[in-house]
């Protein structure tokens, strides 16, 4: 690209000292005013070297103060955001520890309760058909012992009526006598 | 006073004003002795006894009934007697009454009252040996009064006081009763 331009700005001239010295003379500045131009540029120089150079570095330099601050910060907070996530992952992985902890002891207790309530409930049952057993065999007993109470007092009523028939004068009065010597006995 | 109370304090005062009526006979300890028999007579008889327990039946009509039943049998004192008491309404009272005043004429004489239940009368013979078993027995004079109870099955039941001796075969059989129950 520069050589292009190389080559036209050469050509440039050629043509303008073809064309004569007039042309050329258009372009370039006055010798009092490039002087001028040189000692302006200076002192501009020297000015901003002066003031505006220092004020420059040091707004640079607190720029990049704050920018290493920022960035230290922004370390801090990335290493606390690190340890945090840490501490984190270790409190989520405690809690799903105590978690699996209480799961499995209220499963333990669970299972406890149930054998207990089994275990209860198997003892009541036992009862239960104890005294049923135990009732059924009074029930038998009792009803056993109504029965024979029953068959006797059928029999003794029977033995009542027949002996009450069959008993003549005759026999009442023996009975009688009988029991008239008895108490004689006694005495 | 509860009920069984005024039912004995009944029974004495009937006996009692009984007991007089029989003392102002010539021979009262006979005329007692007709109306304890007149009186357990017609207490061996149950349904007699309900009917002329009845409420409903007026005193009149009971009191005829009494008089059919004795009229002839015994003397007018004694009907007169069992008259009063089915009267004034203690029919079902009649044996205990006639036991109290049973009661009272032995007292008159000294003597306590055996009353002796038997399914059968018993002979004169009979009688005095009993009351000499008993009066050895209880140690104390006894007046046998017999009662014809069918119930009694078989044998005698002699009650003196609150002592009971039973040779009865109602009571053999009551024993076996609560041997086999």
């Amino acid at each position: 690209m520069n050589l292009a331009w190389t080559v036209i700005l050469a050509q440039e001239a050629e043509q303008i000292s073809e064309e004569g010295s007039s042309g050329a003379a258009l372009l370039l500045p006055a010798p009092e005013e490039l002087i001028a131009g040189i000692i302006a540029f200076v002192i501009v120089f020297a000015v901003a070297w002066k003031y505006a150079l220092p004020a420059l570095n040091a707004t640079l330099e607190k720029r990049q103060a704050a920018v290493r601050t920022d960035l230290e910060a922004a370390e801090k907070a990335k290493v606390e955001a690190e340890s945090l996530l840490v501490d984190y992952r270790a409190q989520v992985a405690g809690a799903k520890d105590e978690a699996s902890d209480i799961v499995a002891e209220a499963r333990d207790a669970g299972e406890a309760v149930k054998a207990d309530i089994i275990a209860r409930a198997e003892v009541e049952a036992d009862q239960i058909r104890a005294r049923a057993g135990e009732e059924i065999v009074s029930e038998r007993e009792r009803a056993a012992s109504d029965l024979r109470r029953q068959v006797a007092d059928l029999s003794i009523n029977v033995a009542e009526r027949v002996v009450g028939s069959t008993l003549d004068a005759e026999a009442q009065s023996d009975l009688v006598d009988r029991y008239i010597d008895e108490l004689g006995g006694v005495q | 006073m509860d009920n069984a109370t005024a039912q004995g304090t009944y029974v004495d005062h009937y006996a009692s004003a009984l007991w007089s009526i029989a003392g102002a006979e010539a021979d009262p300890s006979a005329a007692a002795d007709e109306i304890f028999r007149a009186a357990q007579g017609l207490s061996g008889h149950g349904e007699l006894i309900e009917t002329l327990g009845d409420p409903r039946i007026p005193g009149e009509r009971k009191q005829g009934i009494v008089d059919d039943i004795l009229s002839g049998h015994a003397s007018k004192v004694t009907v007169a007697a069992m008259s009063l008491i089915v009267g004034v309404g203690q029919a079902k009272n009649l044996g205990a009454i006639a036991s109290r005043v049973a009661e009272l004429a032995a007292d008159a004489e000294g003597e306590v009252v055996a009353e002796v239940r038997a399914p059968i009368e018993l002979g004169a013979g009979q009688i005095e040996r009993l009351t000499a078993a008993l009066t050895t027995a209880t140690g104390k004079r006894v007046q046998v009064k017999t009662v014809v109870d069918p119930s009694v099955i078989g044998g005698l039941v002699a009650k003196v006081g609150d002592t009971v001796l039973d040779g009865s075969v109602q009571h053999r059989f009551s024993e076996l009763r609560e041997q086999w129950g």
